[in-house]
């Protein structure tokens, strides 16, 4: 459906039409207007002289694929495995792999309904068919029968017996070359011998029929990646406040870290879905998924303290959470999990250690509450450069032990750095001096002391336009010490050297 | 004037200022335990002085100790310090931070650095080096940097109560504490009896409920044998102190031995006269 058109009359001739050869040529066509004779690929000029009230609207490929990017985000709440169809599939239709989700809505019958009803609801006109194997259930869907549209594995041969050949997704030109070899229905060529076949037809063509009675497999192309565990639910009444949400994830956690036991991992990434109940209007606009994702800084199972994070996720969220009419289902995916043993309670520990996961968990909480980047820790780094010889990286508790190789240099270092070094206005004795007095930040101060210099070269191997830095240490009369630098040497370019602070000492 | 023990009419002094009337040595020294006893007593009642007997960060200077109620800076308590003017603030990071290497030394579990964005904005972040050159173990230390106060204060109860066990928590905020949450910090630190050191930007100081206030001003540093700068020196001056006495020192920090080292009391002679380093009291 595009976006923004406008209402039309379901009743009318509808055709979307894209230009081809010979003018504008019809892509596809509503219900009213395949019963009054047209067929896709017609120019529009003929059909409008068939029939006479046809309606048209340029045919819009990529709102299409958004929208069917939506409707798929949409059905998450259904699946994790949400994939719409490739190019020879058609550009009109999704599939979601139901494997042991059925049982969340009373069983396969009741989820087809449930899904039709709801695109009904949206003003889409949905066909739908669960199968054992992606093939058949297309074939189903496309040209099966209203009344029999779940097909239990193990059948698809009986059912696509009566299909035309067309539903195995073949390409033009063996279909019309099946058309003339006089093979109409599926199941008339299924006990044939394959040799002729793949000696005449492309290989596509049985592997398409492989694909479709289950004999091969068929890798989807979900929308999102699906998760390695995930656990979801849908909510009776739609749940609005907060506490609600926290105690929906808390439940779907209890239920992840079964799974997560049994299979001695811990989460480190996790994603909460939170599906709205999306209007038909609105559908247009956002397919009503609402997602936070979660980092941790250790692998954990624990669901008390995930829920604790989720809860200062939502309180930082605040507002910006929108709920409108309320959360219909949601789902807990984890998106990265790594090996987490059992620990085993040492004996007779002692009161003073702290247990390993404290750590782990505080940080978690601070980068829940605060943001990611707000807690840090400082790293050495193999650089002359003051400003690079050091790199904030994020927390992990297993390098907050002491390792680090910060090299005890001579040199001495500021206790703190600017992040930008500063103009300063020095005068020294001779051009080359250390300092005698200095203006900084509107201040004069009157060095008693300067020690250095200490010749700081840019770095030869990265090509940059830096300059030679002499440091110096100088202190004044109250005893505040300051680390300056003058850029540049003398005698090289036409400019003066200029100063610069880059640093206090404590 | 009438004695507490005596209704009658008529001028009776008591035993303390009559020497006749005062008791024989036998009662005198039960008195003496007597007053021991019932300043153990106050100090249990005292719930926010931490047990005789609790943990103490050794500060190395016998003279600071002796105004200090414990042998070293109170575990368990808050302890706050501010700067005694805008340029002196470099100092009182170096001051904040050597304490914090010190804890770091004789307690084990990381330490935890808190700062608003407000208060790192003038002079900068510290410096990986730096630090560890100050004697600090870099590798053990946990730097959070918040937009607000309250996230800094948060952060800081957060800590403490957590099952992190840090050595010691430092925070550098920009505002002011006040009765309420220096009381709720106290309560937080006292949990798991964690050093908890605490630098104001802002010069005023407000009522709180700090076991300590400290003034921190810039020295000139002192010189190795070969006249480089060796270790960084600081006057300090003890403002305020529960159950201690106030007191001004020029202290130097000496990062091999992870102590302090009296340079000169300053206590005994004249205020030194510095734009906005008040003497105590």
């Amino acid at each position: 459906m595009p976006e923004g058109c406008l209402r039309h009359d379901r009743d009318r001739p509808l055709a979307l039409v894209a230009p081809g050869k010979g003018g504008a040529r019809i892509v596809s066509l509503n219900r009213a207007a395949r019963q009054g004779g047209l067929v896709e690929g017609e120019l529009l000029s003929n059909a409008r002289s068939k029939v006479l009230d046809l309606q048209s609207r340029a045919a819009d490929p990529g709102a299409d694929a958004a929208a069917l990017r939506k409707l798929a985000l949409w059905c998450l709440r259904y699946t994790p495995t949400a994939a719409p169809w490739d190019e020879q599939s058609g550009a009109d239709g999704l599939f979601l792999d139901v494997t042991g989700c059925a049982h969340l809505f009373g069983g396969e019958a009741r989820l087809l309904a449930d899904l039709e009803g709801r695109l009904r609801a949206f003003g889409l006109y949905p066909r739908t068919a669960i199968a054992g194997t992606a093939g058949a259930s297309w074939a189903m869907a496309r040209h099966g029968a209203t009344d029999c549209r779940i097909v239990a594995s193990g059948e698809e041969g009986s059912a696509l017996e009566n299909l035309p050949l067309a539903a195995l997704r073949l390409s033009q030109a063996t279909q019309t070359l099946m058309r003339r070899l006089g093979f109409k229905r599926i199941g008339e060529i299924v006990d044939q011998p394959r040799a002729p076949f793949a000696a005449r037809f492309e290989p596509e063509f049985l592997r398409r029929l492989d694909q479709a009675l289950g004999h091969a497999p068929e890798p989807l192309v979900p929308v999102v990646p699906p998760p390695a565990y995930h656990a979801r639910a849908m909510f009776l009444e739609p749940i609005l406040s907060q506490e609600h949400v926290l105690e929906a994830a808390r439940r779907l956690l209890r239920e992840l870290a079964d799974a997560l036991e049994r299979d001695a991992v811990g989460a480190r990434v996790l994603r909460l879905l939170l599906f709205r109940v999306v209007s038909e209007t609105r559908f247009q606009h956002d397919s009503g998924v609402q997602s936070l994702d979660l980092g941790l800084a250790a692998p954990s199972r624990d669901p008390e303290h995930i829920a604790r994070l989720i809860a200062l996720r939502l309180d930082r969220l605040g507002d910006r959470l929108e709920t409108e009419f309320g959360f219909e289902a949601a789902a807990v995916h984890v998106l990265a999990a790594e090996p987490l043993s059992e620990r085993q309670e040492r004996l007779g520990m002692d009161e003073g250690s702290a247990p390993p996961e404290g750590l782990a968990q505080l940080i978690d909480r601070l980068q829940q509450r605060l943001g990611s980047g707000a807690v840090c820790q400082l790293h050495p780094h193999q650089s002359h450069i003051p400003e690079r010889a050091e790199r904030i990286v994020s927390p992990s508790p297993r390098f907050l032990r002491g390792e680090g190789q910060w090299g005890e240099g001579t040199a001495p270092r500021p206790l703190l750095m600017l992040p930008r070094p500063e103009a300063a206005e020095v005068v020294a004795l001779i051009p080359e001096g250390p300092p005698r007095q200095f203006r900084w930040r509107g201040v004069l101060h009157q060095v008693a002391e300067a020690q250095g210099p200490e010749r700081i070269a840019p770095e030869w191997w990265h090509r940059t336009a830096e300059e030679t830095r002499d440091y110096y240490v100088v202190e004044d009369a109250a005893g505040r010490r300051f680390w300056l630098y003058r850029a540049g040497l003398y005698g090289r370019s036409a400019a003066p050297p200029q100063w610069f602070m880059h640093g206090v000492f404590g | 004037m009438r004695s507490v023990y005596n209704d009658n009419a008529g001028p009776r002094m008591s035993w303390l200022q009559n020497p006749s009337l005062r008791p024989p040595h036998s009662l005198r020294r039960k008195e003496g335990d007597s007053l021991a006893a019932l300043r153990r007593v106050v100090a249990k009642l005292e719930t926010v002085a931490p047990a005789i007997g609790a943990q103490h960060l050794p500060l190395g200077v016998p003279e600071m100790q002796a105004h200090l109620p414990g042998p070293g800076l109170a575990c368990g308590v808050l302890h706050e310090m501010a700067a005694a003017d805008h340029g002196d603030r470099p100092a009182a990071f170096g001051f904040l931070f050597a304490l914090t290497a010190a804890a770091l030394r004789s307690r084990p579990g990381p330490a935890v650095l808190v700062a608003t964005r407000r208060a790192l904005l003038d002079f900068g972040r510290p410096c990986g080096h730096g630090l560890a050159q100050l004697g600090l173990d870099v590798g053990r230390l946990l730097i959070v940097e918040t937009e607000t106060d309250k996230d800094a204060l948060w952060t800081i109860e957060d800590a403490l109560r957590s099952q992190a066990r840090p050595a010691v928590v430092a925070g550098a905020i920009s505002g002011n504490l006040d009765l309420t949450v220096s009381r709720r910090l106290n309560l937080a630190a006292a949990a798991h009896t964690t050093p908890l050191v605490l630098l104001r930007t802002s010069i005023a100081a407000g009522t709180s409920a700090a076991a300590t206030r400290w003034r921190i001003a810039a020295a000139p540093a002192a010189r190795d044998r070969f006249g480089v700068f060796a270790g960084p020196r600081w006057r300090v001056a003890l403002e305020r102190c529960r159950n201690g006495r106030p007191g001004q020192w020029l202290i130097e920090w000496t990062h091999v031995a992870h102590r302090f080292r009296l340079v000169e009391s300053v206590a005994d002679r004249a205020p030194v006269e510095r734009a906005g380093l008040r003497r105590a009291g």
